[in-house]
């Protein structure tokens, strides 16, 4: 979150690739086309796509929601279920227990141990409730720059695959090097690479 | 080189940034003459975290101080610790933003914008929506704006025959800070 409302955290990008034309009917077709899916009620593990800015629910974007100017405005959603490593290894241990007993062993092989643990492990993810995660985005088209209001490496990579997937575009974090590289005089261009650290003091 | 070498390997240019950037706003009581912005208001204040070191060996201090001269943070500086992180005011004509800004990525975190008037109409409809996500973009990017341009000065410096100069201007002061 951070576009619409309260304090913002971001990480800014350059976009590399040509924009087709008719861009605007090209961003509907493939926002819709990768809008997010909800799994709340099957029992997928994990679902990342789209959704309006305005409404976390809203992965139809009537009046065209994801349009404001000259920019492109999205939330990318991805929900998981997950279960905690410490309810796992509770559930695991006691599934060995029980089976320890039934079958009268004082020892499990590895093998049938690995087994249980995911066996457990794919019954606790099934009944675990989706744990939804947003993350805004703004796209100036006009500067191919796109602000992500998020500071977490995982959605930075989660964005990097959608937005290639979704625009057959690719996003470059700007870093303060390659922010150099925009901003420095033409003539100091060559000298960038010589710099080497400062001492401060 | 890939992206992460590249964060790793040039990591010291956003942490010099910082430290310009500081020294830039001490220099004239605040305020820094960005060409073609006039002046901008830069405050460090609150929070700041300085590195020393590299790789495994690296240390970090934490240093805060309410709107004070954060006399910890210089007095790292002068020990030759670098800015990783700082908690920045900026101000251009009525606007006043709050950042933190990092070194390694010049990230911007917990963004503060400025109240403005027209941030008081709530309508729900699609066109007040737009029109306060438009209002809201414009502020981000002003921000980034002035960041931008402010990069735009240290890096010409940084990387020009005027470095040694303002490189021994930011001693002095660095030194400063032990002494107070």
């Amino acid at each position: 979150m951070g576009l619409v409302t309260g304090s913002a955290s971001f990480m800014r990008f350059t976009i590399e690739g040509e924009l087709p034309e008719n861009f605007w009917d090209f961003v509907a077709e493939r926002v819709v086309a990768h809008s997010f899916v909800d799994i709340d009620d099957n029992m997928e593990e994990y679902s990342i796509g789209w959704v309006s800015v305005a409404n976390m629910f809203d992965s139809e974007f009537a009046y065209s929601s994801y349009a404001a100017g000259d920019y492109v405005v999205l939330t990318m959603r991805a929900d998981e279920r997950k279960v905690s490593p410490a309810v796992l290894k509770k559930f695991t241990m006691k599934e060995e227990e029980r089976i320890k007993q039934e079958k009268q062993l004082s020892k499990l092989a590895r093998s049938v141990r690995l087994e249980i643990k995911e066996r457990v492990r794919a019954e606790l993810v099934r009944k675990s409730a989706p744990v939804p995660a947003v993350y805004d985005l703004c796209w100036n088209l006009a500067e191919g720059t796109l602000l992500f209001f998020s500071t977490s490496k995982k959605a930075m990579l989660q964005l990097e695959e959608l937005f290639r997937e979704t625009f057959d575009l690719s996003i470059i974090l700007q870093i303060p090097w390659t922010t150099a590289l925009h901003l420095v005089d033409e003539d100091l261009v060559a000298g960038l690479d010589e710099l080497r650290p400062a001492i401060l003091i | 080189m890939d992206l992460v070498d590249l964060i790793q390997e040039k990591h010291f240019l956003g942490q010099e940034f910082l430290a310009w950037l500081w020294f830039k706003a001490e220099e004239r009581g605040g305020n820094v003459d960005v060409p073609g912005m006039g002046d901008i208001l830069v405050a460090f204040e609150k929070h700041m975290l300085l590195e020393y070191g590299e790789g495994e060996e690296t240390e970090k201090v934490i240093c805060r101080g309410l709107q004070t001269e954060l006399r910890e943070a210089r007095a790292g500086l002068g020990l030759g610790k670098k800015p990783e992180q700082a908690r920045i005011r900026f101000a251009r004509g009525d606007y006043e933003f709050n950042v933190t800004l990092t070194a390694a990525t010049l990230e911007f975190r917990n963004v503060k914008l400025p109240k403005t008037v027209e941030g008081a109409d709530e309508g729900d409809d699609p066109e007040s929506m737009e029109g306060r996500i438009l209002e809201r973009i414009g502020l981000f990017e002003q921000l980034t704006e002035i960041v931008n341009e402010l990069f735009r000065m240290f890096i010409n410096i940084r990387a020009s025959k005027a470095w040694p100069d303002e490189l021994l201007k930011i001693r002095t002061w660095a030194a400063l800070g032990l002494e107070h």
